[in-house]
């Protein structure tokens, strides 16, 4: 990476509750949660900002967030439509460069170095893309302006809501100084502790902290933490960035005893790996399962194919196996999950002796396009029901 | 014991039995080569408990005995002596001296009773194959053995004896190779078994020319004993008496292999009793073209694309990292066009190891799977890759 870039970060302020107060006017400035309801297990996927004033926060329990804010409406939301309007968005990012990274459902950082001169300073292009956005989805955007990636992303987060910061060679460091290092990417439960037994605290302390003494401690990281705290990231915007894992799991309301429950849950949850390993053009070698007890103990368990799949089928059969192994007699499970690993692209070699295999997977693509067009809900196996 | 051999003989013999020495195992003893002389004979025996060879040569036995040898060490000393005749005298302690011309070796063996003693298959069915005959079925199909050891069953090849032929079949699950050969035996003999790869292997080395196999089935094991072409020469000569002490010696290569347990899956009802097109095709031109377009194949893109026009064929390999190969071929083909991927080293695999100079490729549609065949008792199936 030579020269100076120009990198955007893009963040939709408050994504769900925003697009539900879009919709619903009666729920504007009310404290808004989405995510699991208050009285069931679960948690929160995103808070307005309203209930952010109380506390709440995404991942905190949902029966935590109304303990804080007992007056807040919690919604399950609709994530199909979160999907849609996240496609506009992306779709407005596109129009600058053909480099957008898409981080999340609301977030997406782009390299414009080289649309600079279609378009005008970075400053210019975020601009335009908030009013684009408002004028499109009738939402606000927050966005960093910086000479890399985590520049961007911090100055994304310096004036949000609605807000637009612009980070520069010249100013970078003035402005990071002050700020914990957490902010820093890469430093969290594990490395906080341990700079702040060196005295470290803001990202000011660890960029004047002589190395010797850090290399002691950190090793090769030593230096590429003085580097971040000097707001040197060099990691280049990939617009796309292959899985290297597709799996999905979920939390029973209550704990589960019932096998059959459980096998019925392996295959939606299957189901639902298996279309996203399609959509993905991959197929998995490596089946992994995922079993919590009721007593929080997790266990995962994997199987190795001799070739990789992308079938609802096989998927599920292999991690049945898998549960079958280890489920003991009445020992309830809080949480299931099923996942495929060690990704493959390229054609399938098809099998011999399962040669109904090549025409479920026909199958299969044809459920997919039918879910495409009507949604996820409308064509369900069998034994799911 | 004390004996006197000659170098070559004794270390063609260690070269055919040292393969099945495994070289970590718990039991030392099984690390070693079993040294049994008496007569005329010094008899070499590896196992790994599983598969074991037995080996006769001809020695000058001054005092009978045994012991067992480290095989691997021993095997690479005979290697380096000089041409000539060895002398190796064993003491009660199982230290063995070796010594051939000017070089002197002493190494320390293990006792002879340690060792574990091959079963003897007396009972059992009985068949005769020509050994060639024998190699000839392996070398088509041996290659199709699956390594995929959660398919156990796969892992060896299946012999049928039936209906007055042998048949053997190998598959990993996504092609298979099919070899039928005439032979006569009663009827009541009549029986299935699935010899485990390792047993293959050997069988495979040990195969020569000439000569002929008794294969011997009990009902977890298999061997099978191979006459000597020198020794099947001298029995020519001679008394009648002499005749049959040759007759016992001629039997000098010995394997004796479990069997693996389990049921071989009904490999009848996955070859197609009929497909759509057929076409003959150049078995050389073929491989070298296969050849050549695999070169752009990669771990996760390993398939070549073969469209199948009017009189033309042509096999295309692509990656988008890596790029593009493009072979075509004029043959001789009237039928409706037919793309099909296939792995280019199923393909291959067949290819390589017959040798008629024309074989039959038989398919229907990009899902169903493909047959080759030549005018000889051979087939082979093999499963295409779904294009995605």
């Amino acid at each position: 990476m030579s020269g100076t870039r120009t990198i955007l970060h893009v963040d939709m302020d408050a994504f769900f509750t925003s697009v539900e107060e879009r919709d619903r006017p009666e729920l504007r400035g009310k404290p808004v949660v989405v995510g699991a309801p208050p009285d069931k297990r679960g948690v929160v996927a995103a808070a307005s900002y309203e209930a952010r004033k109380f506390g709440i926060h995404s991942a905190m329990p949902s029966r935590t967030a109304c303990r804080l804010c007992p007056h807040a409406i919690f919604l399950r939301g609709d994530h199909e439509k979160y999907s849609r309007e996240s496609e506009r968005v992306m779709a407005i990012l596109r129009d600058y460069t053909p480099l957008v990274e898409q981080l999340s459902v609301d977030e997406a950082c782009m390299d414009v170095t080289v649309s600079l001169r279609l378009f005008g300073s970075g400053e210019h292009i975020a601009r335009e893309i908030k009013r684009r956005v408002r004028e499109t989805t009738g939402l606000t955007a927050s966005v960093g302006v910086a000479p890399n990636r985590f520049l961007a992303k911090l100055a994304s987060d310096l004036k949000k809501p609605d807000g637009l910061a612009v980070i520069t060679e010249e100013n970078k460091l003035t402005i990071l100084r002050p700020l914990s290092v957490t902010r820093i990417y890469g430093v969290g439960k594990k490395t906080e502790p341990l700079l702040r037994d060196l005295g470290i605290h803001t990202i000011g302390d660890l960029e004047r902290f002589p190395i010797e003494p850090l290399r002691a401690r950190f090793g090769v990281w030593a230096d590429e933490l003085k580097a971040r705290a000097r707001g040197e990231d060099d990691r280049p915007v990939a617009p796309y960035c292959e899985p290297k894992s597709i799996s999905n799991e979920t939390t029973f309301e209550q704990d589960v005893r019932d096998r059959g429950q459980l096998e019925r849950t392996v295959w939606e949850l299957a189901g639902e790996v298996a279309g996203r390993l399609r959509a993905e053009g991959v197929r998995g070698r490596t089946v992994q399962l995922k079993l919590r007890w009721s007593d929080f103990t997790t266990l995962t368990r994997r199987a190795t194919l001799a070739e990789p799949t992308d079938e609802t089928s096989c998927l599920a059969q292999t991690a049945l196996r898998l549960l079958r192994r280890e489920l003991a007699a009445d020992r309830p499970v809080r949480l299931l999950g099923v996942g495929a690993q060690n990704l493959e692209r390229g054609p399938a070699q098809l099998d011999l002796f399962d040669q109904r295999t090549a025409r479920k997977a026909q199958l299969e693509r044809a459920a997919d396009a039918v879910k495409a067009k009507f949604g996820e809900k409308k064509l369900k196996r069998g034994g799911t029901l | 014991m004390k004996i006197e051999v000659t170098k070559t003989e004794v270390l063609d013999a260690l070269q055919q039995v040292q393969n099945v020495v495994s070289s970590r195992t718990t039991l030392p003893i099984l690390s070693n080569v079993l040294l049994r002389a008496s007569g005329e004979t010094l008899e070499l025996t590896t196992t790994d408990l599983d598969v074991g060879i037995q080996r006769k040569v001809s020695a000058t036995v001054k005092r009978s005995g045994a012991t067992s040898l480290p095989a691997r060490r021993f095997f690479s000393i005979v290697r380096e002596l000089p041409e000539g005749e060895i002398e190796i005298e064993v003491d009660e302690k199982n230290m063995a001296a070796i010594s051939c011309g000017s070089s002197f070796f002493k190494i320390v063996g293990l006792p002879a009773e340690e060792f574990p003693a091959l079963p003897k298959l007396e009972e059992g069915k009985h068949y005769k194959i020509a050994a060639a005959n024998l190699r000839d079925m392996l070398r088509k199909t041996a290659y199709a053995i699956s390594n995929d050891e959660t398919r156990y069953v796969l892992n060896g090849i299946f012999m049928g004896f039936k209906a007055e032929k042998l048949t053997i079949v190998a598959t990993d699950g996504r092609r298979l190779a099919l070899a039928e050969q005439d032979l006569e035996f009663p009827k009541a003999n009549e029986a299935e078994a699935i010899l485990p790869t390792k047993a293959v292997r050997e069988l495979e080395h040990m195969l020569g020319e000439k000569g002929e196999v008794q294969i011997t089935l009990t009902e977890n094991q298999m061997a099978f004993e191979m006459h000597g072409t020198e020794a099947e020469a001298a029995a020519g000569k001679g008394t009648e008496q002499e005749g049959t002490k040759v007759a016992a010696e001629r039997k000098n290569v010995l394997l004796v292999s479990k069997l693996i347990e389990g049921t071989f899956p009904n490999y009848r009802q996955v070859i197609p009793t009929e497909s759509k097109e057929r076409v003959s095709l150049e078995r050389e031109t073929l491989l070298t073209a296969l050849r050549r377009t695999s070169l752009l194949c990669t771990d996760t893109a390993n398939s070549v694309k073969m469209h199948f026009t009017k009189n033309n064929l042509s096999i295309i390999a692509k990656s988008p990292e890596v790029g593009e190969a493009k072979e075509t071929m004029v043959i001789n083909y009237k039928g409706t066009d037919v793309t099909v991927a296939f792995n280019p080293e199923f393909l291959m695999d067949p290819l390589r190891n017959l040798d008629n100079d024309e074989v039959f490729m038989e398919l229907t549609d990009e899902l169903s799977p493909g047959v080759v065949k030549v005018n000889a008792p051979f087939l082979y199936v093999i499963m295409p890759m779904r294009m995605s």
